[in-house]
């Protein structure tokens, strides 16, 4: 019986404790050792001055250039690190590292000459960092998830290379000396300077990797900034990244922001409630929250390269009819999606290339000069659909549609099932969600009928979309061959297109004309973001391709 | 006592063994491999499974799990931070979400008895009536709901309190999501604080004692609360275990970084290692808080000792 | 022996007896009808009203989710995306002022207030004759409607889910507790297991193992549903095996399932409808979480878990959204509760007098 007087007695005295607690701790932590205090204070009005404050939806996945492959990732990498280019405001790319350049006549080779610019802890950038970095990307020991873009960039041998025919020392990228670095390719590659800026091609210092080995990239102490800013709070996983200017950067006067702290927020509410609160300087808003800040003149629609569409599966009874595929593609309302369900400043895709993702030989994007197809028409669906019927001599189709768990993608799935299903009496259609990892293998084994998937591009050329669809590609989902297609893929890869840039523009114009004709995917929308910015924040830039934020000439007042 | 004591925790350890097969089986049927990002060519994903050792027997990566687990190594994460040591990313959320937990139950037991004390006292007034309502919303309402009420009226339009975990000030921004996650505990506890002070209340031996001139705070403590506790410290087990899991969503509203929002990360992007060590420390403080709260029992009233080593015999 | 005394006859005489006065009148036994255990129970539950209360609300609440759907001309699905986001708009009742379409939102730039029936300038909107009654959500479709539909799928999972781990947990816990010693231990030890595992883990897992559904959320709903009955069921075993009358039937030659099923479940009947009452609030709370972290029944099916998970994304901004499941799913939880109250109070009628 003692033992419950104790307990009593234990329970009673913490209940006191909480009961003060919520009064007195704020002063208790404020009275707490004089460095904290400082370091507090030095916080806050820094925080009023220069930090800009930004809300992320995930965590960071890797800090490690060569392994990372989210966006989330490769922005903050952006913010820290700099490869030979970086972009400009309007995407193109500019000297970042390498401070001048020759090309060869034939585009086949590339001398680098690099700036003085030194690591945080005063080790110079050496042209070595960028071939150990290059390296460790293509060797199969490492298994990069973006190895392949060291392919896509032609460099010599790479492909070998990955798929283990070559030793890693026979690749195209050569130290002459600490400041020089030369490169060779397989073929031209005429976006291979933008390709520069990605994080794939990011330098690592060995001396310092090697050291840290499997800790390289996990605290601020592993990691190395030769960008804008530094780390100086980071952890795995972390809910919360403070970056700091870094002095050491070649072009640190440039830089205004005194640091950069990302939060991550993964509930909407939540999001808007902190940005509200003035806790967050830049937030992105979900559905229905547009509504309600859309007059807001700190709200900001930013294009995304992510390009929603429906794959059908062709191996599928009824989908290998061109018809069909085509009754499905015209049948739903894309306006309605893009305005009224979406309303982030997603536009309609009538294409399979989406709108500002490359600039052609003439300067012009791709989509001004590409033709549109596949736009919507209820009419014109019934017709094929009726067709189809015919042809098929089956009068009802019931497909599944799979679908990814998050909220847009399911109320876009909800209206298409529901638009498909009354522009095309006799298909029913039902859904099917799950995690997204669990869609795409779905997929990749081919075991759906249709399923609305995305793809984001990786490099600022429509050969980033079209070559998934050649015959055998792991994201040609609908298993759909072409012989014309894949020869002029091949052709404009690295044969007799990739020569001319003018020819080469126009094949790959022609093999979209083809993926949209066979109706291969229904296009459903391109994505845009909806971005609240506090008044006092400028200079932000966005891009749809590569690193997605660039903050090194945000100024917040 | 000892015997007893034995038997429990060689029982709990052997559970928590079969656990941790049962768990490993149901991965193995887990659809998606951690490594079927779009980008990748098969080649490259049978390289990460041979990287990783997952094309091996089901039966030799087990063992070599176990073998691992016991010297405190559970493998590195997949997806979520990509070769990071599952140790390392579990060190410094396990502390957060076992300090949001801990004091939403020490906040839950307390306002809940407190709670259940003042509506069997004060039986049948407009007392007992609040409190009765204040315990039916907060079992009737799932905790998100809080959450976001809690935010949007302390956190946004009087700014008392911060709206998003920080790990500057641990304890202010943990006020909200204490308080969301306990609402449940305190509905529950005071619900049964009641029912049991009432029952206790009109027992022969607090008639008794009231006979003899026993009344006031000495009464309640002394003969009323403390026979009405004992079956209150059973519940409590069940609800500690629920608030684990209600840390899931709760964590995730205020991006707390814990164990609970890490979790769901880790099933959505199938990180098995990850899935496996947290259900695993999850399974692990269940049946630790089982065997303690039987112990205790124990020692509070030895007629479940007894009858307990009875049953097992 | 004294034989003296009865042989003299003996005389009462008027003065011999006395009526008791009021005061020391014994006390009489008043004698009770008899009535069956049943009425009895049935007697004590109609006296708490809070239970009948409970009662009724429940069987409101069903009967809306069996006609509910159909009082109106929208289907639970029907999308129109022109009439996205209408707040609610009732018939007579928007002459009060309120229920009258008109929203107020609080946008960065100021309070918002419009009403998108009826245009203020005069302008013709096309919804003048448009009512919906709780609004309609993000999609354009009836909250009415989908309320209800998502009171039918939430009703459906719990009541299937816990009559499986009724009759499920029950054997189980019978069998355990009646035959003891090994059996009880192997079948124990495994229970033990089984509840080691979080609930959470097992039912997440599971929904991902599984293909995502209806089904596979009412399994695994049952997978971890049916300990909690299985043990009450096994302690009242416990309690009840060692009584006289089962020792009786055995002697009479009865058969174990034929004890276990006949002459002890009956007597345990009480404790099994409580717990029943009590777990069906669970089940549906479980739903509704595992709605919020994206593991609910599929599109476009609803159900109030999904419902509001579905509308508290848009909370800050269509606060009359989330209002109806959530009025629904709180009276359903308070309801079972308190009708589990009055169940359990009239089958063990020691606290009839509190």
């Amino acid at each position: 019986m003692k033992k419950i007087i104790s307990l009593l007695t234990v329970l009673a005295l913490l209940f006191s404790l909480t009961a003060c607690g919520s009064k007195e701790a704020a002063p208790a932590e404020s009275s707490t050792p004089a460095e904290t205090q400082t370091a507090s204070e030095t916080a806050t009005s820094e925080e009023a001055a220069n930090i800009l404050k930004v809300q992320i939806e995930v965590e960071v996945a890797s800090m490690d250039p060569q392994i990372a492959t989210d966006g989330t990732s490769f922005e903050v990498m952006g913010a820290v690190t700099e490869g030979l280019y970086s972009v400009d405001a309007a995407g193109s790319p500019i000297l970042a590292m390498a401070e001048s350049v020759d090309k060869s006549e034939d585009g086949m080779s590339y001398t680098f000459h690099l700036r003085d610019a030194n690591w945080s802890n005063g080790t110079p950038v050496t042209a070595n960092d960028f071939v150990y970095a290059w390296k460790r990307l293509v060797d199969p020991a490492t298994a990069s998830e973006y190895s392949f873009i060291a392919e896509i960039a032609g460099i010599k041998n790479a492909a070998a290379i990955i798929s283990g025919d070559v030793p890693v020392d026979e690749l195209g990228a050569v130290a002459e000396d600490d400041k020089t670095l030369v490169v060779t390719l397989d073929f031209p590659v005429s976006y291979f300077e933008s390709l520069m800026s990605f994080n794939s091609f990011f330098p690592v210092n060995e001396a310092f990797f090697t050291e840290k080995g499997d800790l390289f990239g996990t605290s601020p102490d592993t990691i190395l900034a030769n960008g804008p800013f530094k780390i100086s709070a980071y952890e795995p996983a972390a809910t919360t990244i403070e970056l700091v200017k870094n002095e050491d950067y070649w072009d640190a006067d440039a830089v205004k922001l005194d640091g950069i702290e990302y939060q991550v927020i993964k509930e909407a509410q939540q999001t808007m409630l902190a940005y509200q609160n003035g806790d967050i300087d830049v937030a992105t808003l979900a559905g229905e929250q547009v509504e309600q800040f859309k007059a807001d003149p700190e709200f900001h629609n930013i294009m995304a390269g992510y390009l929603w569409y429906i794959s059908p599966n062709q191996t599928v009874a009824g989908l290998e009819n061109v018809n069909l595929r085509k009754a499905i593609a015209l049948s739903y309302d894309k306006a309605a999606i893009a305005n009224n369900i979406l309303k982030d400043g997603s536009i309609v895709a009538d294409f399979a290339v989406p709108t500002l993702l490359a600039a052609g030989p003439d300067g012009k994007d791709y989509r001004e000069t590409a033709d549109t197809y596949l736009a919507t028409d209820k009419a014109k669906a019934l017709e094929y659909f009726n067709t189809a019927k015919a042809e098929l001599g089956v009068d009802e189709f019931s497909y599944t549609l799979i679908v990814e768990d998050t909220e847009s993608a399911q109320n876009v799935a909800q209206f298409i099932q529901s638009e498909i299903q009354t522009t095309l009496p006799g298909m029913t259609i039902t859904i099917e969600t799950m995690p997204k990892k669990n869609r795409v293998e779905r997929m990749q084994e081919g075991d759906f009928e249709l399923g609305l998937t995305r793809w984001g591009p990786d490099y600022a050329d429509p050969m980033t979309y079209l070559d998934m669809w050649i015959t055998d590609s792991p994201n040609n989902y609908g298993f759909w061959s072409n012989a014309e297609y894949d020869s002029i893929i091949q052709s404009a890869k690295n044969g007799e297109l990739a020569l001319d840039l003018i020819a080469r523009w126009e094949g790959l114009k022609k093999a979209e004309k083809i993926v949209m004709d066979e109706a291969v995917i229904l296009p459903v929308y391109q994505k845009g973001n909806a971005v609240m910015i506090k008044g006092n924040v400028t200079g932000i830039e966005f891009h749809s391709v590569g690193i997605n934020r660039i903050y090194k000439n945000a100024v917040k007042n | 006592m000892k015997k007893y004591l034995l038997k429990r925790v060689l029982i709990s350890i052997a559970t928590l063994l079969v656990i941790l097969v049962i768990l490993f089986l149901m991965l193995e049927f887990m659809p998606g491999s951690p490594f079927n990002d779009e980008k990748l060519t098969t080649a490259q994903v049978e390289l990460l499974n041979a990287k990783y050792g997952l094309d091996k027997p089901v039966f030799i990566r087990f063992f070599n799990y176990v073998k691992n687990m016991l010297s405190g190594d559970f493998g590195v994460s997949y997806t979520i931070s990509k070769n990071t040591p599952i140790s390392t990313l579990l060190l410094s959320r396990l502390p957060i979400s076992v300090t949001i937990g801990g004091q939403a139950v020490l906040l839950g037991t307390v306002v809940g008895l407190i709670l259940g004390i003042i509506a069997a006292l004060k039986h049948n007034t407009i007392w007992d009536t609040l409190t009765t309502i204040i315990s039916v919303i907060g079992v009737s309402l799932p905790s998100y709901v809080f959450a976001l009420a809690l935010s949007y009226s302390l956190g946004y339009k009087l700014e008392w309190f911060p709206l998003l975990y920080s790990n500057k000030a641990p304890f202010d921004s943990s006020i909200l999501p204490t308080i969301s996650l306990s609402m449940f505990t305190i509905a529950s506890i005071a619900r049964f604080t009641r029912t049991e002070m009432i029952e206790v209340m009109g027992s022969d031996y607090i008639q008794l004692a009231e006979s003899k001139g026993i009344s006031g705070i000495h009464l309640i403590v002394r003969h009323q609360l403390r026979n009405a506790l004992i079956p209150i410290i059973t519940v409590l087990a069940p609800l500690i275990v629920g608030l684990m899991t209600g840390s899931l969503v709760i964590e995730k509203i205020f991006s707390i970084p814990g164990i609970g929002s890490l979790l769901v990360t880790a099933i959505q992007s199938n990180d098995y290692n990850v899935i496996i060590a947290i259900a695993f420390i999850y399974s692990a403080m269940y049946i630790g808080i089982m065997l303690v709260v039987d112990i205790l029992y124990g020692i509070i009233d030895p007629r479940i000792r007894l009858a307990k080593e009875e049953s097992h015999e | 022996m004294n034989n003296t005394a009865a042989e003299e006859p003996m005389i009462f005489l008027e003065n011999d007896f006395e009526f008791v006065s009021q005061e020391n009148r014994s006390h009489i036994d008043e004698t009770y009808t008899s009535q069956s255990y049943w009425k009895d129970v049935s007697k004590r539950f109609f006296r708490n009203k809070g239970a009948v209360v409970g009662l009724i609300c429940i069987i409101l609440i069903v009967f809306m989710a069996i006609v509910g759907l159909d009082l109106n001309d929208y289907a639970f699905d029907e999308q129109t995306i022109t009439h996205q986001n209408l707040p609610p708009r009732i018939p007579g009742i928007e002459n009060l002022g309120i229920f009258d379409g008109s929203e107020t939102m609080n946008t960065s730039t100021g309070v918002v207030n419009r009403n998108k029936y009826i245009a203020e300038d005069g302008s013709v909107t096309g919804l003048e004759d448009v009512y919906y009654w709780f609004g309609t959500d993000v999609l354009g479709r009836d909250i009415f409607t989908r309320t209800w539909m998502g009171t039918r799928i939430s009703l459906y999972i719990s009541l299937v889910a816990v009559l499986v781990d009724m009759v499920f947990g029950l054997s189980y816990g019978l069998i355990s507790g009646y035959f003891g010693g090994k059996v009880d231990n192997a079948m124990q030890r495994f229970a033990e297991v089984l509840n080691g595992i979080p609930n959470l883990v097992v039912v997440t897992l599971l929904i991902i193992v599984l293909k995502p559904g209806l089904m596979t959320i009412t399994f695994s709903l049952m997978i971890t549903g049916w300990i909690g009955m299985s043990r009450i069921a096994r302690a009242q075993m416990l309690k009840l095996k060692q009584q006289e009358f089962v020792l009786a039937s055995r002697t009479l030659g009865a058969r174990d399932f034929f004890i276990i099923f006949k002459e002890i479940l009956p007597n345990i009947f009480g404790q099994i409808i409580t717990n029943t009452m009590f777990s069906i609030p669970t089940a549906i709370f479980t739903e509704a979480f595992l709605a919020f972290i994206g593991l609910g029944v599929p599109v476009p099916m609803a159900s109030l878990g999904l419902l509001i998970s579905d509308a508290f994304k848009s909370f800050t901004t269509h606060p009359y959204m989330i209002i109806p499941p959530v009025v629904v799913l709180a009276i359903l939880m308070l309801s079972f509760n308190m009708l589990a109250d009055g169940i359990r109070d009239a089958f063990d009628p020691k606290m009839k007098e509190m």
